[in-house]
């Protein structure tokens, strides 16, 4: 059985382009998993182990986190890369949702980046222990002073250095570590040897003032620290034991610096890991209670409790489906029986393995806080897993509501089966991912959380599944809302022929503040039974899938329902659903509606000789600029804009700034749209119903 | 409560004139002690600016651009509960389309890249501000030689531009008047300018104001105070 106090679930996170997958990909040569490095972009066709798919090779860019697992100095590290771009959120999110700790790495120049900022938010969600790890210090421009300012500035973390530059820019030498007090040299060809030796000359005022920082920092966590701190005799164990102590809690993140793709800094890096990151135990993680009406229950750990696990990861490789699984508590064991909390299905464990990128490592049981892969388990992304003796899930995870969608149309029969299959596949490992057949085109619809995620799955298709597929124009999901409160009476009444049907229903509907859909009985004196008052309920939902201005779904209204009336033979189940519907449809007109869009926020950063034509560029696509920061050279303009008004952004972003900027883009809210657009829309949606 | 009764009400009518949305060039100052609400009084005469209908450009010298965000949300919010005020989500966005905020490192913030920047966003038709708060300016490294180069630029844009300055309690040079040092050499640049004190035997914050050339002059002015609190401002009691 393993040691947990040795072992360290972590997770790499960024912005874009900030090294994450160069960082990942020389911890697995340091701790021997790989015996040679390949660049993300190199030079030699390999690509980075990490990136395992094709696709991200080829783009330099990771989509689909990877777990991987090493060995350092004793410790068992479990290493989950995760995606930089913003349209991958869920991969992110679900990454932290199993992990105990995190590196968070920045650009030396380009320091907190709007990414940085996102990625710093759901790590508080989960309340993820970090490290921060100031990367590419090699760069022209690097500063990690800057960065740590920026830390504390934009993030509001307590941030403090435990590591000083030797040298910067094309000067990067090594590090010192302002805990040990030792200069660190990274020699050999890949960086591999470390010499260890005094604090150079010119550095020693510059060392000793930020060891008085980091010492003030740490010794807020430890009395015994402070008080060694005082009478000037501190030990590298209580001043380590006090940064880990802030960094499980959350008050401290320590920052460390160097550049994985000059080898420097990564061992020490490593050591930090082991040092200020939490193992399995030190982190409270809980599950809902199924059978006790979903009480939280708080997992235990021990390998000798019943087995709870997370499927949080799937992918579909080339021995059928891998389920990547976070164990929280008892054992998983080949041979061993374990129960689907959500259908009940009972699945022997066959072949359980531990990953390393794309390769494998068979093994016979895993313990209590690791992560590790099955084969052949039928489930969906966020599934728990136990050995049936308790019903206990894992905490739902948060997923947003795709804003965009895009039809597609296979070129023939073989790709139609495939896409099928495929389509079927990226469902389930992806959550923010959605498919349907529209009823009335008949075409197949994708959806997802921006136009890069959904083109990466069209690719994927192709690559992966050979369907070819016909894309169609993205599409905006729009939706309706009611602005102001409006009655209704309706009365359903057909009574020619057969049985008849009768139901009338009086009541108003108004705009809901949060939410998309409130149901009010205030029916008294039954003058409509009990028995149908679910009945409106159903017609209301069934009515405001709909709506009558472009036929997008109404979101955001509540019905409330305090009159009606009942006949003793015509009134049906039946009846009072479509006296439902015709008073939804009766009020909804009257309650002014509008069309919603979804309104995306928008960080663009860029030389600041582009301001200028940035802000002119969002403003054209009916953008609202919040403002703009400027530092030295480097401005970010940050702006809500439209997603109908994003596509093609890039192309035009790239022309306008000579490729010098980039952008970043989430879901910010729904907003009404301006007039002129809701008038075309509606003339849009009514030319296509007439073409029907 | 409906918004143009709010304007009309709005105590701080006495500083930042009603003009009907039309605008005069002006220069004002707003200057404390650290942590006595510098920044919450631009942001209400930001605010009061919003809500006539004009445009505005919140310069934040060496703060965040969400931090600052943050400050209007609270004092509208506050706004909005303290007014009852009709259709407030309307009024935010309407106002929040006519708001930006720059921010800038200290040492970055000159005329000549204000004005680069302000005439950008003019030749773009993205913003047109008839008022400029500039929040976090240093005084100390400033001379005064630029800030009589901003004023002229405010003047010929029409511009009202008003500036949070921080005195020290250990820095005990005045002008005549009472302008507390770094800004005691520079009063006469400036239209108005309003010094905040805490208030004796009170938590509220005092607004004293040295020199008032909107509408009526100093004596006019009633007793206007900062609520400790929420630093709205209010009229004295």
């Amino acid at each position: 059985m393993r040691d947990l106090a040795k072992t360290r679930n972590i997770g790499i996170s960024a912005h874009i382009d900030s090294g994450k997958t160069t960082l990942t990909e020389r911890i697995l040569f340091y701790t021997q998993r790989i015996h040679a490095v390949h660049e993300v972009r190199g030079k030699d066709g390999v690509g980075a182990t990490m990136d395992s798919m094709e696709l991200e090779r080829e783009r330099g860019i990771t989509i689909a986190s990877a777990a991987t697992y090493c060995d350092w100095k004793g410790h068992s590290v479990n290493i989950i890369d995760t995606p930089g771009h913003v349209d991958f959120t869920i991969e992110v999110e679900r990454a932290l949702r199993v992990l105990d700790g995190a590196v968070l790495v920045l650009c030396s120049v380009g320091g907190v980046q709007s990414q940085s900022i996102t990625v710093n938010r759901q790590m508080t969600r989960y309340r993820v222990p970090r490290i921060a790890f100031i990367n590419k210090c090699d760069r022209t421009g690097a500063n990690p002073d800057r960065v740590i300012q920026q830390l504390r500035d934009k993030l509001n973390l307590n941030a403090v250095a435990i590591q000083v530059p030797i040298g910067l820019e094309a000067d990067l030498a090594g590090v010192v570590d302002l805990v040990s007090m030792k200069a660190l040299y990274f020699e050999g060809d890949n960086g591999e040897i470390i010499r260890e030796a005094e604090i150079p000359d010119n550095l020693k005022d510059e060392v000793e003032e930020k060891r008085e920082a980091l010492l003030d920092a740490a010794s807020m966590f430890s009395d015994e620290l402070m008080e060694a701190v005082l009478e000037g005799s501190p030990t590298e164990e209580m001043i380590r034991t006090a940064i880990r102590k802030g960094t499980l809690s959350l008050e401290l993140t320590p920052v460390m610096m160097g550049s994985a793709y000059k080898n420097r800094g990564v061992q020490a890096l490593l050591d930090g890991v082991t040092y200020y990151l939490p193992n399995p135990t030190e982190v409270d993680n809980f599950a809902l209670d199924l059978d006790n009406n979903e009480a939280e229950v708080r997992v235990s750990n021990d390998p000798r409790d019943p087995t709870v696990a997370l499927a949080f990861k799937l992918e579909d490789g080339r021995y059928g489906q891998l389920t990547y699984l976070r164990t929280y508590q008892g054992i998983l064991k080949k041979g061993d029986f374990i129960v689907n909390a959500r259908t009940g299905k009972k699945t022997k464990i066959g072949r359980l393995v531990r990953m390393h990128a794309d390769q494998m490592e068979e093994i016979e049981e895993s313990d209590a806080g690791d992560i590790v892969a099955l084969f052949g388990v039928d489930c969906a992304s966020g599934d728990t897993f136990t050995d049936g003796t308790v019903n206990y899930s894992m905490s739902s995870m948060h997923v947003p509501n795709p804003v965009i969608s895009l039809a597609i149309k296979p070129i023939d029969n073989k790709a139609q089966v495939n896409m099928s299959k495929a389509l079927n596949r990226f469902t389930k490992e992806d959550p923010t991912f959605k498919t349907f057949v529209d009823s009335e085109t008949n075409e197949t619809i994708i959806s997802g959380m921006g136009e890069l995620h959904l083109e990466v799955y069209i690719e994927r298709m192709k690559r992966e599944y050979g369907a070819i597929v016909e894309v169609g124009a993205p599409q905006v999901a729009y939706r309706e809302a009611i602005t102001q409160r409006a009655e209704f009476n309706y009365t359903h009444k057909k009574q020619t022929g057969g049985s008849g049907q009768f139901g009338r229903v009086g009541g108003y509907m108004e705009p809901l503040e949060e939410g998309e859909y409130e149901f009010v009985d205030q029916i008294v004196g039954g003058v409509i039974p009990r028995e149908f008052i679910s009945s409106c309920d159903k017609g209301f939902q069934k009515a405001k899938e709909k709506g009558v201005l472009i036929g997008a779904p109404i979101t955001g209204v509540r019905c409330v329902i305090n009159d009606g009336a009942a006949h003793s033979v015509d009134s049906s189940d039946v009846a009072f659903q479509l006296a439902a519907i015709g008073a939804f449809r009766e009020g909804y007109l009257k309650a002014k509606p509008v069309i919603l869009e979804p309104i995306m926020k928008v960080a663009v950063e860029g030389p600041t000789e582009f301001q200028g034509s940035i802000m002119g560029s969002l403003n054209q696509r009916r953008g609202m600029i919040i403002g703009t920061t400027e530092e030295d050279d480097y401005t970010v303009v940050e702006a809500e804009v439209p997603l109908s008004e994003m596509f093609g952004y890039s192309t035009d972003l790239r022309s306008l700034t000579q490729g010098k900027a980039e952008f970043t883009m989430e879901f910010a809210a729904y907003r009404p749209v301006p007039k002129s657009v809701s008038e075309q829309l509606i003339a849009e949606a009514k030319k296509e119903k007439e073409k029907k | 409560m409906l918004k143009q009764e709010l304007i009309q009400k709005n105590p701080i009518r006495h500083l930042n004139s009603g003009d009907e949305g039309k605008i005069t060039a002006r220069m004002g100052l707003v200057v404390a002690r650290a942590g006595l609400g510098k920044t919450a009084m631009l942001v209400q005469i930001a605010l009061d600016s919003l809500l006539q209908g004009k445009q505005v450009i919140h310069v934040s010298v060496g703060q965040g651009l969400e931090k600052t965000r943050i400050w209007y949300d609270d004092i509208f919010k506050d706004i909005v509960e303290n007014c009852n005020l009709s259709n407030p989500y309307e009024i935010y966005d309407e106002i929040m389309r006519n708001r930006m905020i720059m921010t800038f490192k200290e040492s970055t913030l000159t005329r000549a890249r204000l004005e680069e920047r302000l005439n950008d966003l003019v030749f773009q038709n993205i913003i047109r501000p008839g008022c400029v708060v500039v929040d976090g300016y240093d005084f100390k490294g400033g001379d005064r030689r630029v800030l009589a180069d901003l004023k002229e630029m405010a003047q010929s844009m029409g511009l009202q531009l008003w500036f949070s300055a921080v005195s020290h309690r250990d820095d005990e040079r005045t002008s005549p008047s009472g302008v507390p040092a770094p800004c005691h050499e520079l009063e006469d640049l400036f239209d108005t300018v309003v010094l905040l004190q805490p208030a004796a035997g009170s938590e509220c914050i005092d607004l004293n104001i040295i020199k008032n050339s909107s509408g009526g002059g100093v004596a006019d002015t009633p007793l206007l105070q900062l609520d400790p609190i929420t630093f709205m401002i209010k009229e004295g009691c």
